[in-house]
């Protein structure tokens, strides 16, 4: 359930009067401590004491409140291993469940009185002014920017050291990954590779999103005809196989018999054998949960995790969780 | 008939007759109405009781949050069943008079359809799972291009409702299937938020929403009970209708603009509601048969209480999920469209 960001918007009289609001503050004297302010997509968060009551409404917002040490009050269910993934389920028991990520329990959320609700402009625009009356609410721009996730969440929680903690790790994650997989595949690298993914009725080719974002920072490439603005493309005739072709292909589908009999049927199409990818051996199933649907820091470690693995390379630092 | 009440104006432009046992009718629906919201008002996935509903509603400072969601949440929504629902139970019982036809509602001449198509379009251009406040611009515009179009391919020196009937029927199709090629190339989270319009939701109604929607269900509302006489004319026939001095044309012209208005601005708030439009003004009938100035009162009152009733299921049948109201009125709109049809066959 990840798509890519639109073009940025006009600066919002909001941002305007939050810059305002930063200048006159230089002139307060010090000492108005507990009052935070957060600059966030859909304008100002004030926020007076650190929040303990934090309300998440969406998949990557849980990921990064567990990263962060929070377990919030109330979460949206996700979109498959419902009612949440597993992968967070240790970290989040008895937490209340708020319905859908596109129509939250407006009501379970007022009843739960918290002091943060992180939202999303892509999931969230229309009923921001009603979050925002029960409490102060921090909106991300878009569902799969993971790093500026952690850095909003982290300021508004005031677990401003935890959030450092785990970018930075993030980060000494990704040097040290390229720097093995540049010696590891020589000249062959940067690679090029395909984001795929099979549907019930239908297949496609991501040009952006969580994992492309990912993949990107890590130094890989997208095919040229993947360099394109936008989510990705549905295919629904197996005549546009070659449009998914790629030195490798990473390829995620749900469990679900449907979905199988797609792949099934689209792999064994003679197209499909054609391709580069295919006939090097480089064809490569993946977790469709971290890979496309958690898209918070946890699951960006646990892609990793993956492409560590893949590439048989090792993987010196400590998991996420014991080194923050 | 000497009890029926008759206002007119000066010079005859108007007048309204009204019977008083279709005006006792009236008042015990706008009871029921009003019994119907106070039932909704008190229900929703945060428990509240009636005598809370009413110390929070006296303004009792303590209840901030009880306050929040009656006043900000569940009376919006509230109202905006009343409104949408009014306004596509009105439409529907203006183009059924205009056609002809029992089975004339605004999702078949290819107004709703012109809505979806422009909100769903709108949607996806603008990536927003989240909705955005160009929806309802370009749902009222999309109705109004569809109906523009409709008169001009249907006019053949006049209104003919046959005509107008198939080709709405044809433009309606064709956006379908402009819809469906939308959600196709619409990323997941955008396309469900276009299901979710397109089947007719009230989630996160808001004051702004009702400031927007009454002027026009209210302004509808009066101009209809203004012209309500030319239906009962309309009804005998057009041969005698104009025999007895309609200028038919006109009257249609502003009888299909009303409906647009009605039902296209119930749908840029409310999503692409189906079957309000075919039921209400069919209940109507069967409470009231003397002429359209009782039906014009009686339709927009039991178009608001379906939908008040419909959105109280979604709202608290699957808690904490919020299913929309589009889902429980087809729910109960279906079954009855069926039945329609097989009575319509019966008598022929």
């Amino acid at each position: 359930m990840i798509h890519p960001t639109r073009p940025p918007g006009q600066t919002s009289p909001m941002a305007l009067l939050f810059v305002l609001g930063i200048t006159f503050l230089g002139f307060m004297p010090a000492g108005v401590a507990g009052i935070v302010t957060v600059d966030h997509a859909l304008g100002v968060a004030t926020l007076e004491t650190q929040p303990e009551r934090v309300v998440s409404l969406y998949q990557g917002a849980t990921d990064t409140a567990v990263a962060l040490g929070i377990k919030p009050v109330g979460m949206v269910e996700s979109w498959t291993e419902k009612p949440m993934y597993q992968y967070l389920r240790a970290y989040l028991s008895d937490v209340r469940m708020l319905g859908l990520e596109t129509q939250p329990d407006l009501e379970g959320i007022a009843l739960l009185d918290p002091d943060l609700i992180v939202a999303a402009r892509n999931r969230h625009l229309a009923i921001f002014p009603l979050l925002d009356q029960i409490a102060p609410t921090v909106v991300i721009d878009d569902v799969y920017e993971f790093k500026p996730l952690l850095s909003l969440m982290a300021k508004a929680t005031g677990k401003k050291e935890q959030g450092l903690c785990l970018l930075e790790h993030w980060q000494a994650r990704t040097l040290d990954f390229q720097s093995r997989i540049r010696k590891k595949l020589g000249s062959a690298w940067p690679t090029e590779v395909a984001i795929l993914s099979f549907r019930a009725d239908h297949a496609r080719i991501y040009y952006g999103g969580f994992a492309r974002s990912v993949l990107e920072e890590l130094g890989f490439l997208a095919p040229a005809p993947h360099r394109q603005k936008g989510w990705g493309i549905k295919l629904t005739s197996e005549e546009s196989i070659p449009a998914m072709d790629a030195e490798t292909i990473f390829l995620f589908m749900e469990d679900d018999p449907a979905v199988q009999r797609t792949y099934r049927r689209w792999s064994a199409h003679p197209l499909w054998q054609n391709l580069k990818a295919v006939q090097a051996g480089e064809v490569y199933p993946v977790d469709p949960i971290t890979w496309n649907m958690g898209a918070g820091i946890l699951a960006a470690n646990l892609m990793l995790d993956d492409l560590y693995r893949h590439y048989r390379l090792r993987d010196p630092l400590p998991e996420v969780l014991d080194a923050c | 008939m000497s009890k029926t009440l008759v206002v007119r104006g000066a010079a005859d432009q108007w007048s309204v007759r009204i019977q008083p046992a279709v005006l006792r009718i009236c008042l015990a629906l706008a009871a029921l109405l009003c019994l119907s919201a106070l039932v909704s008002l008190s229900l929703g996935s945060y428990p509240t009781t009636m005598p809370q509903i009413f110390q929070a509603l006296s303004g009792a400072e303590n209840l901030h949050g009880i306050r929040l969601i009656l006043l900000e949440i569940r009376l919006p929504r509230i109202l905006m069943a009343i409104l949408a629902g009014g306004a596509l139970g009105l439409a529907g019982l203006l183009l059924q008079g205009l056609v002809q036809n029992p089975l004339a509602s605004p999702d078949v001449v290819g107004i709703t359809s012109g809505a979806s198509a422009a909100a769903v379009f709108t949607l996806w251009v603008t990536d927003s799972a989240g909705g955005t406040p160009l929806l309802v611009p370009a749902a009222i515009a999309g109705a109004l291009a569809v109906t523009v179009l409709l008169v001009m391919l249907s006019w053949r020196g006049g209104v003919s409702p046959t005509r107008l009937v198939l080709i709405g029927v044809g433009l309606a199709a064709g956006l379908s299937a402009v819809t469906t090629l939308i959600l196709v190339v619409s990323p997941d989270a955008t396309a469900m938020s276009a299901y979710i319009w397109l089947t007719g939701s009230l989630y996160a109604a808001r004051w702004s929403d009702i400031f927007g929607l009454a002027p026009v269900v209210i302004g509808g509302l009066a101009v209809a009970i203004a012209v309500a006489r030319d239906l009962d004319l309309h009804a005998l026939g057009s041969d005698l209708a104009l025999a007895l001095g309609s200028n038919l044309n006109r009257q249609r012209l502003v009888h299909l603009l009303l409906a647009v208005v009605l039902a296209g601005g119930a749908v840029a708030y409310a999503g692409a509601l189906g079957f309000i439009g075919l039921l209400a003004p069919h209940m109507a009938r069967r409470i009231i048969r003397t002429g359209h100035m009782g039906l014009t009162l009686i339709s927009p009152m039991l178009g608001g209480l379906i939908l008040v009733w419909a959105d109280l299921a979604g709202r608290v049948l699957f808690i904490p999920r919020d299913l929309p109201a589009g889902l429980f009125v087809a729910g109960v709109g279906a079954p009855f469209f069926v039945y329609l049809l097989y009575r319509l066959r019966r008598k022929s």
